[in-house]
């Protein structure tokens, strides 16, 4: 670094590394020259993960986290609080597309292999993320105190209730009374925002620590560290900044473009980033017609919602059985690289066994996604037991037609 | 044959993953389509005006402050004070709560009148414009009308003098019967300048919220060219 002259830069880095990090993670960090458009989303991650950051901690500065006050305190913060009808529509938008960039990120894992060795920690960390991500967003959802906050809750909090033996006892302790109230929102609160961000942020820095001792992968599955040059920089690589930086950066720009188009002018987002039956204050008294929970939860919902049957002669209820099948949908994907047992990373070379797997796998979890958010009839219910069981399928066959698929050759270059 | 076979199980597939039952309008097949324009002030204050003389008895605006209200709507300092406000005990800044208190409004209708303040984002607003124009003349209630879109609503026709009177034809359908003060065109529109105002009160800042948009959207269209342009500078290098 030029600053390495620096008298400034040389006193700070004789008691901090800074330079040191910065050409480690930044300036000197190699990455692939060629990727595609699947790339993206891990710059687009960070950047949404900043958003819900600063507009959240706007919104704390405002919101009230009493059963009483919580409801009108979100309409304070729409109409008397400056711009805070924007804080809050970026926020609500923001979280919808957290978890349309998170389902994008973790699909380009699966289609190109990120997870292979030595790539397990970063997607096991990644996997993390996600399971956090939905307890934060199952947390933020209860506090604006509508129906829907309120009755989705009982749902999923419901299903604590339904372990044997120690359930109804876990589900008091975890809400905090003995029914969803101001006890559980005011709890709720504190770990949307302290202990779920937290364990967020420590976890984003494990990912990409993690990330940038094995480096990062390619559309093609390629190792561009065989071939480098005299400097000791990959000939299919380049330095992470400027050239990773400023090709994220137009991408930031027409992400913001659709960010924006959807908080401007649609925030609602056709009833589903934020439901109708939210802008009614939570009421004990009245259920809705129909809880559906939000369209990123969706498909993990339906699965729930597919297991009709328990074990009886165990004393496994349908409801407990339904909990274990969605605990099962998310544990899986943890579990992924020692699943695949393919010689090659990408889908571009694996067998059509493998591409058949994906294809089911991704058009199961779209379609579970879509029955979630209806109500159930039976044939609804038919083909969401289905699609359950397409959705594990190709996971829990990996290791065999991994192993036996036939694969294409790799080339040596990007 | 087998064609035909796979086309009629992916019909009655289609019919039962699409039931007819799931209306969000009651009896009705669908809610009449319409989309509140909170750009028109006139519309907004003909809408405020039928607000305050037809449904500000029993339905109260809970989180909109009549100062606020005044600066959206446009509205001179004494016509707020003398027309709207009325009681000189109550301050620009406060909410405008009136209308029935929940007990009286239980004990005289059946149902506690709701806060009409964001009800057109719970229901929706072609559902609340059709849900106006829906009512009907029904002896077997205990205030003698009814409505197609909530069936068995406790509220009564308080726009029949405007509409005048509507009862159930045999096949469902809703008749006119007799005239009221408008004719239909002109209650159609008192009906959309009311769900204007309606949808207004749900969210003040909707209309500048569209106005401006499209700036924000600009700023970042044109951000996206000049670093798309950067982008194809350093680009170059490591081509």
């Amino acid at each position: 670094m030029s600053e390495k002259n620096n008298s400034f830069m040389n006193w700070l880095d004789k008691r901090f590394p800074v330079t040191e990090n910065l050409e480690r993670h930044l300036t000197k960090h190699p990455v692939p020259k060629k990727v595609n458009f699947f790339y993206i989303f891990g710059a687009l991650l960070m950047v949404i993960f900043m958003v819900q950051v600063i507009t959240g901690i706007w919104l704390m500065m405002f919101y009230t986290n009493t059963e009483e006050g919580a409801f009108a305190s979100v309409e304070y913060i729409m109409r008397d609080v400056e711009y805070g009808w924007l804080m809050r529509y970026m926020h609500s938008t923001g979280a919808s597309a957290f978890f349309f960039l998170m389902y994008f990120h973790m699909f380009r894992g699966l289609l190109y292999g990120s997870y292979q060795k030595p790539k397990e920690l970063v997607w096991l960390f990644g996997c993390f993320l996600l399971f956090l991500l939905m307890a934060e967003g199952f947390l933020g959802y209860v506090l604006p105190w509508g129906q829907m906050s309120y009755w989705a809750a009982n749902v999923i909090l419901s299903l604590f209730g339904a372990i044997p033996v120690i359930g109804p006892d876990l589900q008091v302790w975890i809400q905090g009374d003995y029914v969803l109230s101001g006890a559980t929102l005011s709890r709720f609160f504190a770990l949307h925002v302290v202990v779920v961000p937290l364990l967020m942020i420590a976890l984003v820095v494990f990912h990409i620590f993690a990330l940038h001792e094995v480096g990062a992968g390619n559309p093609e599955g390629v190792d561009i560290e065989k071939h480098r040059d005299e400097k000791g920089m990959p000939l299919d690589g380049a330095p992470f900044h400027p050239y990773k930086t400023f090709s994220a950066l137009p991408a930031i720009g027409i992400f913001f473009v659709i960010f924006f188009a959807i908080v401007f002018f649609a925030p609602e987002g056709g009833g589903y980033f934020l439901e109708k039956p939210n802008f009614e204050e939570a009421d004990f008294l009245k259920t809705p017609e129909h809880i559906a929970p939000v369209w990123y939860y969706a498909p993990f919902y339906s699965i729930l919602r597919a297991i009709t049957f328990g074990i009886l002669f165990l004393g496994i209820t349908s409801k407990f059985l339904g909990f274990i099948i969605f605990a099962a949908s998310i544990a899986i994907l943890f579990v992924v690289p020692w699943l695949d047992r393919s010689k090659v990373q990408s889908i571009r070379y694996k067998g059509i066994y493998s591409k058949i797997g994906m294809i089911l796998f991704a058009a199961s979890f779209i379609t579970l996604g879509y029955l979630g958010t209806k109500p159930v009839n039976e044939l609804r219910t038919l083909i969401a037991q289905i699609c359950t069981l397409l959705y594990f399928l190709p996971l829990i066959l990996m290791p065999i037609y991994t192993k036996y698929e036939k694969t294409l050759e790799v080339p040596e270059r990007l | 044959m087998i064609r035909g076979l796979a086309l009629l199980l992916l019909f009655t597939f289609c019919g039962k993953l699409f039931p007819a039952g799931e209306s969000e309008c009651g009896a009705l097949e669908s809610c009449a389509e319409y989309k509140a324009d909170v750009h028109d002030l006139f519309s907004l204050q003909r809408g405020l005006g039928l607000f305050m003389n037809y449904c500000s008895s029993c339905h109260s605006l809970q989180y909109l402050r009549w100062n606020r209200l005044q600066k959206d709507l446009d509205i001179p300092e004494n016509i707020l004070k003398e027309d709207l406000i009325l009681n000189p005990d109550i301050k620009n800044s406060d909410y405008m709560t009136f209308g029935l208190n929940n007990d009286d409004s239980t004990a005289w209708l059946g149902a506690s009148a709701p806060d009409l303040t964001l009800r057109t984002r719970v229901r929706g607003e072609s559902w609340v414009y059709t849900y106006l124009k829906s009512f009907y003349e029904d002896a077997s209630r205990p205030l003698g009308s009814n409505n197609l879109v909530l069936q068995g609503s406790s509220m009564p026709h308080v726009l029949a003098s405007l509409q005048g009177n509507q009862q159930l034809s045999m096949d469902g359908s809703i008749v006119k019967v007799s005239e009221g003060s408008l004719t239909d065109e002109q209650f159609d529109r008192s009906m959309k300048d009311l769900v204007n105002f309606l949808a207004y009160a749900a969210e003040p800042i909707r209309s500048d919220r569209e106005k401006n948009g499209i700036f924000v959207i600009l700023f970042f269209v044109i951000f996206t060219a000049v670093m798309w342009l950067l982008n194809r500078e350093y680009s170059k290098d490591i081509k």
